[in-house]
């Protein structure tokens, strides 16, 4: 249980408070309202924050023992994050931040992230700088950024907000499509909306 | 890329005026120590007295004439001067108490004969080898540094003899010989000698003490050994003080040598000087530089805790930080040696037109500075670096 949120009611199915487990290559759904702890748990399982009470284990091993070299390992190529405000850098283009993130591992080629932007219709953004892009526009270069590693779960936070529906089922299909690829699993924070597709768990704060 | 986002878009105002007050401040530091130890080094091996050495004696009056004051030294006195915070050490100048003649005596050089006066020295004031520095009883020879002006006396006697004068080498190879006696002539006893070096700041034969202790025990009529002259060695760049000392004591020494200490004295503070403002220059321009790179990376906060969530490790967002600040100090070093070769150029030919000749290699305490002054700012940027950028982690 997070140290700010113990003062909030929180129903009995709610993931504070309760012992939970996410197995490997599950899609999961993430789902409360404002103020429920969605960012919270985005950050806290990525190791950014640790004012909870409780443990948290990643692969049997709590993570508030882990060291910085096990950190950037884990978050080099095993877990990818949709941060709710997206993290970019406004002031480098969208290739820069994309080739930011992939030279870490050389996930893509710079042709395949091309390529993905192509789907999302944003490949026309390539040398434009992040900042000057909308906010779907944005989420949708966040989204393609975390795929561009290796990784065994994608946690994401509230990563459709500023997307249609249409573009929120190509972001959709585009993720699921790749983590089915490595037999990896995500999990999903929204305000409700499950966006018609078939998640293996739902949870709740 | 990441030079790109973390270095690019920078306000480089303060950096630029960082830059140029370390460039300043390493060119002088090096300039400064390097002609401050040139400077010390002046005078060093051009006679055989050690650096910073002269002798004095007291000067004579009217009223010493009549005996009314001593001209000699007591232990007490000698102690007095040796106490005094800028003499490095006092030793007294011992002369001979019995009869002694100096003469030629080597078939190629025509008979030249002479009564002399010797003294010895204690030998940590001589710049010569201590081996050759030595005599005991049964050696074949006692080695003797003569004064340069007996050099030139002796070409003057060959000149007139229609003899080819000799160099310093050549009077070296020259087989002398001394005549020791007692005041009654009752006793005499001949040594063979040989000149080793030459002074020009003695104006006596200086022999080895054991040589003196010798002549004195067997020749001397028994009356006290009196000390009329001390050699004094004092501390680098103080010979102001030095000077002060004697006038207020009544002594006096050549003047040739007061004015090379002088000399060496204010120019080695004026450099001090220089070397102290320049430390100065270094050290804050250095924490300017430091404080720039804590600016650069608190207004890259948001980057850098980005590339670190990305998984980017803080070892190598470190390692950047290190670099660019260990480059530019690096050019500014480079700039700075190249500008103490040019200031060098010019000031070696302005010393050399005013008859200083000093040395002209750079000295390593010079480039040691440098490094120096480099090692710890580049252990400042590492330790500044890897605090910030864990600060953000």
């Amino acid at each position: 249980m997070p140290k700010p949120l113990a003062s909030i009611q929180h129903g009995e199915k709610s993931i504070w408070g309760n012992e939970i487990e996410l197995n490997s290559g599950k899609k999961i759904l993430l789902n409360a309202s404002s103020g429920k702890g969605k960012s919270t748990f985005a950050t806290t399982v990525f190791g950014l924050r640790n004012d909870y009470e409780g443990t948290i284990t990643y692969d049997n091993v709590d993570i508030k023992t882990l060291s910085v070299d096990d950190w950037t390992e884990i978050r080099k190529s095993k877990i990818s994050v949709v941060f709710q405000d997206l993290q970019l850098f406004p002031k480098l283009s969208v290739k820069e931040n994309l080739l930011l993130k992939n030279s870490l591992t050389d996930t893509f080629t710079e042709q395949e992230l091309l390529e993905r932007l192509e789907l999302l219709e944003i490949e026309n953004k390539w040398e434009q700088k992040c900042g000057l892009l909308s906010m779907g526009q944005q989420q949708r270069v966040a989204i393609i950024r975390a795929l561009a590693q290796p990784f065994k779960w994608l946690v994401m936070d509230e990563p459709f907000s500023h997307l249609d529906e249409e573009n929120t089922q190509r972001c959709l299909k585009m993720i699921d499509k790749r983590a089915t690829e490595i037999s990896a699993g995500f999990v999903l924070t929204t305000l409700g909306d499950d966006h018609s597709f078939n998640f293996d768990q739902e949870l709740n704060l | 890329m990441l030079n790109k986002l973390l270095f690019k878009n920078q306000d480089k105002k303060q950096l630029i005026i960082a830059i140029i007050g370390a460039f300043m401040g390493i060119t002088f530091l090096i300039t400064s120590i390097h002609y401050l130890i040139r400077v010390n080094e002046f005078g060093e091996g051009a006679d055989i007295l050690g650096p910073n050495t002269i002798i004095v004696q007291k000067k004579v009056s009217n009223s010493s004439t009549l005996g009314f004051a001593r001209t000699d030294f007591s232990k007490n006195e000698i102690e007095k001067i040796k106490s005094k915070p800028f003499i490095h050490d006092v030793k007294p100048v011992i002369a001979n108490n019995f009869d002694v003649s100096f003469e030629t005596a080597d078939p190629l050089v025509p008979r030249f004969r002479s009564d002399v006066f010797i003294q010895t020295v204690d030998p940590e004031f001589l710049d010569v080898d201590l081996t050759n520095w030595d005599w005991k009883e049964g050696n074949d020879f006692v080695p003797m540094i003569m004064p340069r002006d007996f050099l030139v006396m002796l070409n003057t006697f060959m000149s007139a003899s229609g003899i080819p004068q000799i160099s310093d080498d050549l009077a070296m190879d020259i087989k002398f010989k001394f005549t020791l006696s007692n005041n009654s002539d009752s006793e005499k006893e001949w040594v063979d000698a040989r000149i080793v070096g030459f002074t020009n700041e003695v104006a006596s034969i200086l022999v080895p003490e054991t040589f003196m202790t010798y002549g004195n025990n067997k020749f001397s009529d028994g009356t006290e050994q009196k000390i009329t002259q001390v050699m004094i060695s004092g501390e680098e760049s103080e010979f102001g003080l030095v000077e002060e000392m004697l006038e207020k004591r009544g002594l006096e020494t050549k003047n040739s040598q007061m004015v090379v200490g002088r000399l060496k004295s204010m120019v080695g503070t004026l450099f001090l000087v220089v070397l102290g403002i320049s430390v100065i220059a270094v050290f804050v321009s250095g924490l300017v530089l430091i404080q720039y790179m804590q600016l650069l990376m608190t207004r890259n906060s948001y980057e850098v805790r980005t590339l670190m969530r990305m998984g980017h490790h803080p070892k190598k967002i470190i390692r950047m930080f290190f670099l660019y600040f260990v480059k530019i100090f690096g050019i500014v070093a480079g700039l700075g040696l190249i500008l103490f070769f040019i200031f060098k150029f010019f000031l070696d030919s302005m010393f050399a037109n005013g008859g200083l000749y000093i040395g002209t290699n750079v000295t390593i305490g010079s480039i040691s500075a440098l490094l120096i002054a480099y090692g710890l700012f580049a252990f400042a940027s590492y330790r500044t670096a890897t605090k910030g950028i864990f600060n953000e982690y």
